[in-house]
């Protein structure tokens, strides 16, 4: 059964017609042609399909797509500013914090609303916030020394 | 990376996010039994049903057809559905493209499929005995392009391949040696779980064969896409994109047959991805049993290794003989041992087909020899770093395999590795406490271990690696390759050689995704290969080219080619800077759009199938792990400590690549050292098949302290792959820290809780009768 319902994702409104049983993982994939939120794993265990609703990190492939409507809905694909990136992707490039690549979106999201919550994480805070993401590449290093290196610059960013 | 915006923005064109118009969605029906006659196949009430466009089956496959629908790369025992027999639990049986992925979903339910179920076996060992069900039978056809790797084995039952290496004569070993050690390990099937799941992407139009597929090897993938369809190869074309993670799992044929003749039938494009359910049915480790005879004298010396060794390739053989070959050929480890005699088999059992994994059956094969050195020196009162240093291998060594060993840094390996966490002779278990009584003795809770271990490994030898280098007309350089991106920083890497080597501004290169339609022949990217050997075939083409533009220049500027050098994009006179000629310039003039430089590196070798002689590897991957681990002896939890990996890395590159790659072989290991592991039912299916019941290393399984240390040669022209090198040592050397931590000896893999619950009860218990 198909329902018409209206979703908001980087920034952008838009009408779509959904299966009641269809995740927003797949209509932000299949209707809006965002491929930066991906499945791993599709029951919310990996934090591939991760995006920002109200700000908060959440598994999409978990999420009825129906059930987001009228959330503020960002993928990776909205965190750029224009053409200047957001200082936690700099920041991942800066620490080659990839190999893949494939989880990278969802761990420079939760990053985000870590650093909201606490600017200034410990290396064990941030291993705790960002168990639920995972990289079988294993750039677990590298993604910590990213994520602290854009704590500094945010914070830095805040006190000029 | 040079990518790495894409790879922020969450851009990067994966095959996973390829779409072509009138795409229809593939969905494959599996078997449900271990060992099964396929009775019945009916799947005409699955095509009627609206919006299934067609369905796959044996039928299509009937012998009065050409098409014969079976592959292989060492025996042709695949098929691409189901014919007579199915085999293992998951096997496709049947397939269907449809409007989408709920109506194709639909469609499976409506297939009926009639089994007789047979006699299955899971176990290698079971495999070989007398009487025990036979996979295959009649064994199927070898290609003949391997006979020499398989031999002559008409009938040896469930025995798929037998690798022997014979070095000095090992009976004489154990009869001079003070003390012979006798043990065997075991490791379980484990999951690459690389987070892209396979997929394919199939077109078949106007004679033609288009394939987007996440693969490792583009060119193996379309030779055996040409002989399933009857084609010449310029009738098929296969494109890759970079992947989302491999790790050895995508580097056969998987998804690609049928998807191409759901294609082929449809006559439409068809699109696969597998669920990781799927993934959990489709490829893995072989799972091993390896026993470890070793002989060795009072004052520490090997003398004598026999090995026998038993590589669980499940239902079809994939590339198991060559897994077999690989780890069999390494077994005496990076020691001098006099007197050698391995066995090494693949072996085939009714479960999921086993494939290559990133360490190619070297883990396997050190986690036994690496654990037994451990428990040897124990036994000789001796400290396990010193007892390595006197057997290690040293240049102008021969190794088991015949070979000369050149460029060996055990030494210093060890040396590094064990200063990394200040390693003791007073860190051994045995040394550490007084023995008996020690754990009921003491309080303390939890206590914390430490290890060293080594590997050696092969590259695959030989091999053959092509490249060509496009000069445009404005001075910038296309390479174009067949290397697969897949997260080991490829593009960059080759970039940089290129660069380097034509002496063009990084910013000017732009290395091409792979397209057997436009880019050279690369075997496969693999093996820590791609670095060492495209990168040698870049520097040949970059050679050649830069070659054809010296014989320019030097006609225009009327010197001899001899007297020219290169430098930053310009041709110029030696010693006469001001005398220079820009690479774009040098084109304009001579009228050429382009310039052409191709470069073909091909290395020679290989081993005797009866003996194990011969030439295993161009050069050695060498490294050395280091840890620190601290067990809780209520709960058997282990808490990684620090890890520190030292691998030699020949020249680096890309420090930082390297250090990625190192690391990520480290969280990989710790994985299979700790909870990897997949677990059958009584019937041989696979029960853990979602990312909840299987669990992969996550930021709070890590070690809390993680240096590589790379080992650079001074001046060293050459480059090591370094993909792999550091997995195999991971799972040693944490089962090692574990039993000096707390006296613990675990010989199969995962080293869980349960486990070292278990083994401190019976210790305590034994401890307790002593007294
Ligand atoms: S795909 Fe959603 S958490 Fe893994
Ligand atoms: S970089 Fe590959 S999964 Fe994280």
């Amino acid at each position: 059964m198909r329902q018409i319902v209206k979703l908001k994702v980087n920034g952008l409104e838009k009408e779509v017609a959904v299966e009641v049983y269809q995740t927003l993982l797949e209509v932000i994939r299949e209707e809006f042609k965002l491929f930066g939120a991906r499945e791993g794993c599709g029951i919310g265990m990996c934090g591939a399909c991760t995006v920002l609703a109200d700000g908060k990190p959440i598994s999409s492939c978990l999420m009825l797509a129906s059930l987001a409507e009228g959330k503020d809905l960002v993928t990776i694909e909205g965190l750029a500013d224009g053409g200047t990136l957001h200082p936690i992707q700099q920041a991942f490039i800066d620490e080659n914090a990839f190999q893949c690549s494939y989880c990278t979106p969802g761990f420079i999201l939760t990053t985000k609303t870590l650093l909201e919550e606490n600017p200034a994480p410990s290396a064990e805070e941030v291993r705790a916030y960002l168990a639920g993401n995972l990289c079988r590449c294993g750039s677990y290093v590298k993604i910590q020394q990213a994520v602290l290196n854009a704590a500094a610059r945010l914070r830095g960013a805040a006190v000029r | 990376m040079l990518d790495g915006h894409d790879r922020v923005t969450g851009r990067i064109p994966y095959v996973l996010n390829f779409e072509v118009p009138g795409m229809l969605v593939g969905r494959i029906l599996r078997s449900p039994f271990a060992h099964a006659r396929i009775t019945a196949v009916d799947g005409s009430r699955a095509e009627q049903l609206p919006g299934v466009s067609t369905v796959l089956t044996r039928a299509d496959f009937a012998p009065q057809t050409p098409i014969k629908g079976v592959y292989g790369r060492v025996f042709r025992d695949q098929r691409v559905v189901a014919a007579e027999k199915v085999r293992f639990v998951g096997e496709p049986v049947a397939a269907v493209a449809a409007v989408g992925e709920e109506r194709a979903d639909e469609a499976l339910s409506l297939i009926k499929v009639e089994y007789e179920e047979l006699p299955a076996v899971f176990d290698e060992e079971e495999a070989l005995k007398p009487g025990s069900p036979l996979v295959h039978d009649p064994r199927p056809q070898l290609d003949p392009a391997f006979s020499s790797l398989v031999g002559n084995l008409s009938d040896a039952g469930n025995i798929c391949s037998h690798f022997k290496l014979r070095h000095g004569d090992v009976e004489r070993g154990f009869a001079e040696a003070d003390f012979v050690f006798d043990d065997t390990f075991r490791s379980p099937a484990v999951q690459h779980v690389p987070l892209e799941p396979h997929v394919t992407v199939a077109h078949y139009a106007n004679g033609k064969l288009t394939i987007w597929t996440s693969t490792q090897m583009p060119h193996a993938i379309r030779a055996q896409m040409a002989s399933l369809f009857n084609l010449p190869l310029t009738r098929v074309r296969v494109i890759t994109q970079t992947l989302g993670g491999g790790f050895g799992s995508k580097g056969s044929l998987r998804l690609e047959p049928i998807t191409s003749f759901l294609a082929w039938k449809a006559n439409r494009p068809v699109k696969i991805t597998l669920r990781r359910e799927e993934e959990f049915v489709t490829v893995c480790k072989h799972p091993a049993t390896i026993h470890l005879k070793t002989g060795v004298m009072k004052d520490g010396i090997l003398v004598a290794r026999q090995v026998r060794a038993l590589f669980n390739t499940g239902a079809y053989t994939d590339i198991g003989p060559i897994v077999a070959r690989n780890a069999g050929s390494a077994m005496s480890g990076p020691y001098r041992t006099p007197h050698v005699r391995i066995d090494s088999y693949a072996v085939w059992t009714n479960v999921v087909p086993a494939g290559a994994l990133r360490g190619f059956g070297v883990p396997q094969a050190v986690w036994a020899y690496e654990s037994q050195m451990d428990m040897i020196a124990e036994r000789l009162g001796l400290d396990p770093v010193e007892f390595r240093r006197k057997n290690i291998v040293r240049d102008g060594d021969h190794y088991a395999t015949g070979e000369k060993l050149e460029g060996v840094h055990y030494e210093e390996l060890l040396r590094r590795a064990a200063a990394s966490v200040n390693w003791a002779p007073e860190e051994a278990y045995w040394r550490k406490k007084s023995f008996a009584g020690s754990m009921s003795a003491s309080q303390k809770k939890v206590h914390r271990g430490k290890a060293v271990t080594l590997v050696i490994k092969a590259t695959i030898t030989p091999s053959t690696s092509t490249a060509v280098l496009k000069l445009n007309a404005d001075g910038s350089l296309n390479v174009l390759t067949s290397s697969v991106e897949i997260g080991q920083g490829a593009k960059t890497v080759l970039a940089q050689i290129a660069s380097d080597a034509a002496q063009i501004p990084l910013e000017k290169v732009l290395v091409s995704e792979p397209d057997t339609d436009l880019t050279p022949y690369d075997q496969q990217t693999s093996s820590s290969r791609t670095t060492f050997s495209m990168g040698s075939a870049v520097v040949l083409a970059a050679k050649d080219l830069t070659r054809k533009l010296m014989d320019l220049a030097g006609e225009f500027m009327e010197v001899s080619a001899d007297d020219l050098t290169l430098r930053e994009g310009k041709v110029e006179v030696r010693g006469v800077p001001e005398r220079s000629l820009g690479y774009a310039d040098i084109l304009r003039r001579a009228c050429r759009g382009d310039l052409i430089g191709e470069g073909a590196f091909t290395t020679q070798g290989g081993l005797d199938l009866e003996t194990g002689q011969g030439i295993g590897s161009v050069h050695w991957h060498q490294a050395a792990a280091a840890c620190e681990v601290e067990v809780d002896t209520e709960t058997g939890k282990v808490m990684v400590l620090r890890f520190h990996p030292s691998v030699f890395a020949g020249r680096v590159v890309n420090p930082r690549l390297c250090e990625l790659q190192t690391e990520g072989s480290t969280f990989f290991g710790l994985g299979q050292a700790l909870f990897e592991e997949m677990m059958y039912d009584d019937n041989g299916q696979v029960v853990n098949r979602t990312l909840g019941d299987y669990m992969i290393p996550s930021f709070e399984d890590g070690p809390l302290e993680l240096r590589v240390t790379l080992l650079e040669h001074e001046g060293a022209g050459e480059i090591h792959g370094i993909g792999e090198t550091s997995l195999p040592p991971v799972m040693p050397a944490i089962a090692n820290a574990i039993y000096n931590a707390v006296g613990v000896r675990i010989k199969d893999l995962p080293i869980t809780p349960e486990k070292i619950l278990r083994g401190l009860k019976e210790k305590n218990i034994a401890e307790v009768q002593h007294f």
